[in-house]
């Protein structure tokens, strides 16, 4: 059986199970899940099972119904789905006994809440979930094959070069075999500090034997860096830049 | 380059089996851990699948430098990591065919963190919500990002820190071995310098511990495997909710450290 939370901002307000018999949802009081607020419509939409599937129909609402971020009129619902009406949220959950291949545990613990347990989105899941954080700039996605590489140009110190693209996920500033920025001198250390490329392609710097400075700053955390921003580590200043 | 490690699995309080696996082949600095999902007992059957796919592929890969790498190449990082991929890439593939051939194993999937150990680099490919984290000079830095609901929520910065930890959405993951045709392997790399520590761990660690608490284990317990004891035992005692696993990889500092730690007062940085 399913089952509705209903949210606002971090407290839970109410919960309905959803069986035979259909949850409305609005602002009069006579429905299934009241929303006590202005933006919500007096009967706003409903849930209902059909065919063995959990079924949303937005009344035709003035605010609108949405799921997952985007405007619905009728859709299906699975467990994990986020409805938002107004500034509302409903949580659906899926709170039937039968061990389900998808939650880890299964028949294993049926003792223990089912909300402790890992699943994986299905597939089509999962690809709606992509496709809509991809409309707002996804980020778990790899950056396009045309990715800009940022460059390292140094401008005080003592390197084997002078400038350095960074191409690589790891670049380590220092005098170990493994860094790319090579420091010269008695006391130059193994690994002054490291710049990770990550998979959507922001620079981030860390630091290492020493604490770099970004634009003067000391970078203690991992700092994000920008064009045009000169990191100061072991004697060495270098700029940012990307070339066109 | 000294390596130490310890590891530690354990079922916790609240769960019959554990699926949870970790497997290590230290000739190669090579360390695994899978979280398992999925219903009867085959959560248990996947993550080791997954585990030992991986410690066979990159095991056949240091004997066999011509082994093929299956997937795309990633120029950005080096061979080592392209192998881990690689590896994962194989467990999904073992996965989907042990799930095909037994029907009671239908719908299993699993985690996978993998990290390969070449002198300072430490290369680390995973799916889904199975952590790396570093500590370095007493500071705890998560390394990996979950492929999870609500860390892509997060990321998107549509949901708070806060939120997200006590979201009931927290076990969804986007991406896990098993679960489709091909799995999406995200690979970096990091430094894994002298007196770093490694942890990588299953969720049922960090659904338990804070990061400070995790800092404090790493930061005070030199013995990687006394650590991986107190961490298991510290987040059992506040509940143990799931299984967890731990490994801690060590870079022990040597003599050298300590010369350049006196050249570093003479240059007063």
């Amino acid at each position: 059986m399913s089952k509705l939370t209903l949210k606002f901002e971090n407290s839970v307000l109410n919960e309905v199970a959803v069986g035979p018999k259909e949850v409305s949802i609005g602002r009069s009081p006579d429905n299934g899940l009241v929303i006590d607020n202005p933006a919500v419509s007096h009967y706003h939409a409903r849930v209902f099972n059909e065919d063995g599937r959990l079924m949303l129909e937005d009344f035709g609402s003035l605010n609108g119904t949405f799921v997952n971020g985007q405007r619905v009129k009728m859709v299906s619902l699975k467990p994990g789905d986020s409805v938002a009406i107004g500034k509302h949220t409903i949580i659906v959950s899926d709170s039937r006994d039968a061990a389900d291949p998808i939650w880890k545990g299964g028949m294993q613990k049926p003792a223990a809440p089912k909300i402790n347990e890992t699943v994986m989105l299905d597939t089509k899941e999962r690809r709606e979930f992509l496709q809509k954080v991809a409309a707002v700039g996804e980020s778990s996605q790899p950056a396009p094959s045309r990715v800009k590489v940022a460059t390292l140009v140094v401008r005080k110190g003592s390197t084997d070069k002078r400038e350095y693209a960074l191409s690589d996920k790891l670049t380590v500033i220092g005098k170990s075999p493994m860094a790319t920025v090579k420091l010269k001198g008695w006391f130059a250390p193994k690994a002054a500090a490291q710049i990770n490329r990550r998979e959507d392609n922001s620079y981030y710097i860390g630091a290492a034997d020493r604490v770099p400075l970004v634009n003067g700053a000391p970078a203690v955390h991992p700092t994000k860096l920008a064009a045009g921003d000169v990191i100061e580590v072991a004697g060495v200043e270098m700029k940012l830049v990307y070339p066109d | 380059m000294e390596i130490e490690f310890g590891a530690r699995t354990d079922v916790g309080r609240a769960r019959a089996n554990n699926e949870d696996c970790f497997r290590a082949a230290p000739e190669i600095n090579l360390f695994v851990l899978s979280d398992g999902m999925g219903g009867q007992s085959s959560g248990e059957v996947a993550s080791r699948l997954a585990s030992e796919a991986v410690i066979a592929h990159c095991c056949e890969a240091a004997t066999n430098a011509s082994l093929p790498i299956i997937g795309k190449r990633d120029e950005g990082v080096s061979d080592a990591a392209n192998r881990l991929a690689s590896a994962i890439r194989l467990a999904n593939s073992a996965v989907r065919a042990a799930a095909q051939e037994n029907a009671a194993l239908s719908g299993m999937g699993a985690t996978a963190v993998a990290v390969m150990l070449t002198n300072e680099r430490a290369s680390i490919a995973h799916v889904g919500d199975s952590r790396v984290y570093r500590l370095r000079n007493g500071e705890l830095q998560q390394l990996t990002r979950d492929h999870s609901f609500v860390g892509e929520q997060v990321r998107q910065g549509l949901m708070g820190e806060e939120e997200a930890s006590s979201s009931n959405l927290q076990n969804v993951l986007l991406r896990a071995v098993g679960a489709d045709a091909e799995v999406q392997v995200e690979v970096n790399e990091e430094l894994f310098a002298e007196g770093d520590t490694l942890l990588l761990c299953s969720d049922g660690l960090t659904k338990e511990l804070s990061d400070s608490q995790i800092a404090n284990v790493l930061a005070h317990i030199d013995d990687p495997q006394e650590a991986a004891d107190q961490l298991v035992d510290m987040a059992n005692a506040a509940g143990g909710g799931d299984n967890i696993t731990v490994i801690v990889l060590r870079n022990a500092p040597r003599l050298v450290g300590a010369f350049q730690k006196i050249g570093r007062w003479f240059k007063g940085s």
